[in-house]
This record gives structure tokens, C-alpha cells and sequence, in this order.
């Protein structure tokens, strides 16, 4: 008898334990869940990623694998992974229609050899690639994205989110209609990038034989040049200022002058980089690099 | 042999399209990469228009270069241009109402945004002084801009927030450039991004449609 009472109090103690695990499994839908999946692939493998919400963090790895780890907000959107060949496609899917926006996020943290072929479509949360070293196409409406030591042909496009690439080389094309550019260190020879109304600021390497458009509406499009630095300046704002702390002499080349706005046209040292600077009534700023 | 030159072909485009076909038009077209560059453009919406079981259709980039090179071309706009930006409304007005799917309404507002470009050469007055019919076209363009962003009122309100935002964005830009363009008529620069603006704006509405249409 006088084992029986701690012996209910026992019973009470594992049927809690019981209880509570299946309640927590019955709350499950509620919670965030975690999904991991593993693919084996070969050489230069291509990975997309479409995830409506939520943020899509990407990093390469040493191993010829891919591994998703997804997790999601609730049971209401569904995370599907498909392996085709050396293809992985990552899609979130929601399943009733009348879940709400925070229903639907899904968080990605994907390891991906660093050969790999991106493909990132979020519309809102962001977007952060490091090391890998493949094409990339990045699309998004609100979400940020940071490329970080990145190669290859990179495009990005966003609405609204800023882009930062911080030691990316290869070949880079980003568009967006309000999202400020960063490109920070840069070792790329193509460099193509407009928004409307961000602001781009580029500090980074003229390489020989390189191409560097950058464009706006409005906003402050920064450059940062070092003395070493060769290139073949065109710099225009139609209606607002061109501020330039570069030794320019005449450029040999032909250009078109425009009649209308601030230009300013010019080669430092050799002219071996051509840098084209362009806005509508925005501020154009060339400065020594710190 | 006289044969007709590219203002004759354009003033009977609408009729080439029909199938209504005459001998100085085909002699023109086999001579003329430009025409024959648009009506195989022309030729390729409209195909695309006709297929409705496609879920996304892109006009082909053609369509902007040719139109853009035809702007550029057509530095003066002359009043008898006029017929022919009337055939162009009529004929994108007509694929576009057999379209009524949001994602194609999308990928069409690029095509019909791209002939607003071409109308708006119309526009500069000061050179021509002509009135171009543009209403038909902008109330088609008024009314699949709001049909699209109607249809994203359900969507992550952060992203619906974001695309209206920047297409405000846009049709200011698209304001400024107007009133620079008609201000200063021949700068390029200002032609550029007028044309940029147009782009960013039609690209906005396909992105704003297609996200209305997979909900």
C-alpha cells in the first residue's frame, strides 16, 4: 500500500509524458517543423529554389551533395524537393487557399557543392548566397539578397530589395525599380546594374577590358576609384550633378555628347576598363577610394 | 518595278494580318527585314494569343527591338504615321480582349506598354501637331492594370504593399520623362529612359499579374 501512491504519482508522471508529447504532436501543425533532404549529385548540378515567403539562405560545401533543410512556419504550406538527374528543385506549396501570408513562410538553409547552378525565386524574406561558384538567377520582389564570394554569370532582379554582392566576380546583371546596390570588393569584368530609384555604390576593381554600366532615375550612384585605377569614363545625369575627384584626361575615343544634362567624359591613366555612369536626376559621384 | 515603302505597308498592316494580302505588300516584305522582322512578331503573339492552354507566354524580345529601333528610326513623327499607330491599337486591342487570362493579360500589357511607347512618339506634338487616337488603347492598358492589381489584393500583403509602392514608382518616372521628353523632343537621353520606364512599368504589371494568377 504505501507503494501505491508513489506509484500512482508515478503512473500520473508517465501518462503526462505520453500526454504531452501527443498533444505537442496534435499542436504540431501550428508550430514550425524541420525537413532535411539529402541528394547525391555530379558535377555542375543546377538547384531551384522557389519559396513565395521566407528566406533562402544557400552555402556551398565540399561535399557532391545537396541537402535541403526546410523549416515551415505550419502545416498549411508544404515544402516539395524533386531530384531530376542533376537537377534539384526545392518548391513551398500551399495547401488550403485561405491561409494567411505568415502561414506560408518556409525558411531554407541549403548546402550545395560549390560548382552549383542556382535558381532562387522569393518574393519576401531574402536571399543570401555564399561561396559558390556557378551561374545564379535571383529573383525577388521585396526580399533583400546578399551574394557573397560568388563567380560566374550572376542575374538579379528584385522590386524593392537591395542587393549586395561582396566579392563576387564573373559577370553580374541586376535590375530593380527601388532597391539600393552594394558592390563591395569587386573582381567582376561585366557589370551591368539599374534601378530607378536606389542608390548603387561600386567600389570595387576596373579589371582590363572590363565593362561597368550603372544606371538610375534618381538616388546617389557612387564610384570608388584608386590612383592605379585605368579606365574610359562616360558619366551623365540628366538633371542632376556629376561630382568627379578623378585625373581625367580627354578621352581618345569619339562619344556622343549629349546636349542636354551634366556629362562628363574622360580616360584615367590607359583607359583600360570603360565605365558608363547614367542617371535621370540623380547625383553622380566618382571619388577617391579611402 | 515601284513598290510600296514601309509607311504604305504599315498604313495596310492591319489588312496583311487579316490575310488580306497584296502583290506590292509581299514585294515589299521580301525586300524590307524591318517589316518582315514586325509582322513575324506580330505574327508570333498572335499564335501565342491563340494558345490558350499556355499558363505563361512572353512576347519575344523582338517585339521591343524592333519597336524601339522603329522609335529611334522615326526621330520625327509624321502626321501620317497616325493611321498607322491607330491599325497597331486596333490590332493589339483586338488580340488582347481574346486573351482574358491574367498571366497572358501580363505578358500582353508588355506588347500593348511597348505600343504605348510608339504612341507616345505620336504625342510630341510640337512636331506634328497631330491628335493620335491613343484613348481606345490607354483605357485597354487602365483596364488590365487594374484587373491585374485587383487580383493581387489577396496575396502577402508585403508583397502587394511592394509592387504598388514601386508602380507608383514607375508611372511617376514615367510622368517626369513624358514632360522631359515633350520639354527638350531631341534628346536621346530622355528618350531612353522614357522607353526604360515604359519597360520597368510593363514588367512590374506581368510580375503583378502572374502573382495574381497562381493564387
Amino acid at each position: 500500500m504505501s507503494t501505491q501512491a508513489p506509484l500512482r504519482s508515478h503512473l500520473h508522471w508517465k501518462t503526462a509524458g505520453v500526454l504531452v508529447p501527443g498533444l505537442l504532436l496534435m499542436a504540431a501543425p501550428a508550430l514550425a517543423d524541420r525537413l532535411e533532404r539529402h541528394f547525391k549529385v555530379e558535377a555542375h548540378p543546377v538547384v531551384t529554389v522557389h519559396n513565395p515567403t521566407g528566406t533562402v539562405i544557400v552555402r556551398a560545401w565540399t561535399k557532391s551533395e545537396v541537402m535541403v533543410v526546410a523549416k515551415r512556419a505550419t502545416d498549411r504550406v508544404e515544402v516539395d524537393t524533386e531530384q531530376n538527374g542533376n537537377r534539384v528543385e526545392i518548391m513551398t506549396r500551399q495547401i488550403p487557399d485561405n491561409a494567411s501570408p505568415n502561414d506560408l513562410r518556409a525558411d531554407f538553409e541549403i548546402s550545395v557543392p560549390e560548382d552549383t547552378e542556382l535558381q532562387i525565386h522569393d518574393d519576401s524574406g531574402g536571399v543570401d548566397v555564399s561561396n559558390v561558384l556557378g551561374d545564379m538567377n535571383v529573383e525577388t520582389i521585396a526580399a533583400d539578397v546578399a551574394l557573397e564570394d560568388a563567380a560566374g554569370y550572376l542575374t538579379v532582379k528584385t522590386v524593392d530589395g537591395a542587393f549586395k554582392c561582396l566579392r563576387c566576380a564573373g559577370r553580374i546583371e541586376a535590375s530593380s525599380i527601388s532597391g539600393n546596390f552594394g558592390f563591395i570588393d569587386l573582381r567582376s569584368f561585366h557589370v551591368r546594374a539599374q534601378t530607378s530609384e536606389g542608390n548603387i555604390l561600386f567600389n570595387g576593381e576596373f579589371l582590363p577590358n572590363g565593362t561597368y554600366q550603372l544606371k538610375n532615375y534618381s538616388g546617389v550612384i557612387e564610384v570608388r576609384f584608386s590612383p592605379g585605377d585605368s579606365f574610359d569614363l562616360s558619366a551623365t545625369s540628366l538633371k542632376g550633378k556629376v561630382n568627379n575627384e578623378a585625373k581625367l584626361t580627354p578621352s581618345s575615343h569619339r562619344h556622343f555628347l549629349p546636349r542636354f544634362g551634366n556629362a562628363l567624359f574622360g580616360t584615367m591613366n590607359t583607359g583600360r576598363a570603360k565605365v558608363e555612369l547614367s542617371s535621370f536626376d540623380g547625383t553622380i559621384n566618382i571619388l577617391k577610394r579611402d | 518595278m515601284a513598290t510600296m515603302d514601309c509607311n504604305e505597308f504599315w498604313n495596310q498592316l492591319e489588312r496583311w494580318m487579316e490575310g488580306e494580302r497584296t502583290t506590292d505588300a509581299h514585294v515589299h516584305l521580301r525586300g524590307c527585314s524591318s517589316c518582315r522582322g514586325l509582322v513575324e512578331d506580330l505574327d508570333s503573339l498572335r499564335e501565342a494569343a491563340r494558345s490558350t492552354e499556355l499558363a505563361d507566354v512572353d512576347p519575344p524580345e523582338r517585339v521591343w527591338l524592333s519597336l524601339r529601333s522603329q522609335l529611334e528610326h522615326e526621330k520625327l513623327i509624321r502626321p501620317e504615321r497616325a493611321d498607322w499607330a491607330e491599325t497597331f491599337a486596333n490590332w493589339f486591342g483586338g488580340i488582347f480582349s481574346a486573351v482574358p487570362r491574367p498571366t497572358l493579360a501580363g505578358a500582353y500589357l508588355v506588347a500593348l506598354v511597348a505600343v504605348s511607347i510608339a504612341l507616345a512618339g505620336h504625342g510630341y506634338r510640337r512636331f506634328n501637331g497631330a491628335e493620335v487616337p491613343t484613348q481606345p488603347l490607354t483605357a485597354q492598358l487602365d483596364a488590365a492594370e487594374q484587373s491585374a492589381v485587383s487580383a493581387m489584393m489577396n496575396a502577402d500583403p508585403v508583397v502587394t504593399s511592394s509592387l504598388q509602392k514601386n508602380l507608383t514608382i514607375v508611372d511617376n518616372y514615367i510622368a517626369l520623362c513624358e514632360k522631359s521628353v515633350q520639354e527638350e523632343p531631341e534628346s536621346e537621353i530622355a528618350r531612353d529612359y522614357l522607353y526604360d520606364a515604359y519597360q520597368q512599368k510593363a514588367n512590374l504589371l506581368a510580375q503583378i499579374a502572374e502573382r495574381g494568377d497562381s493564387r
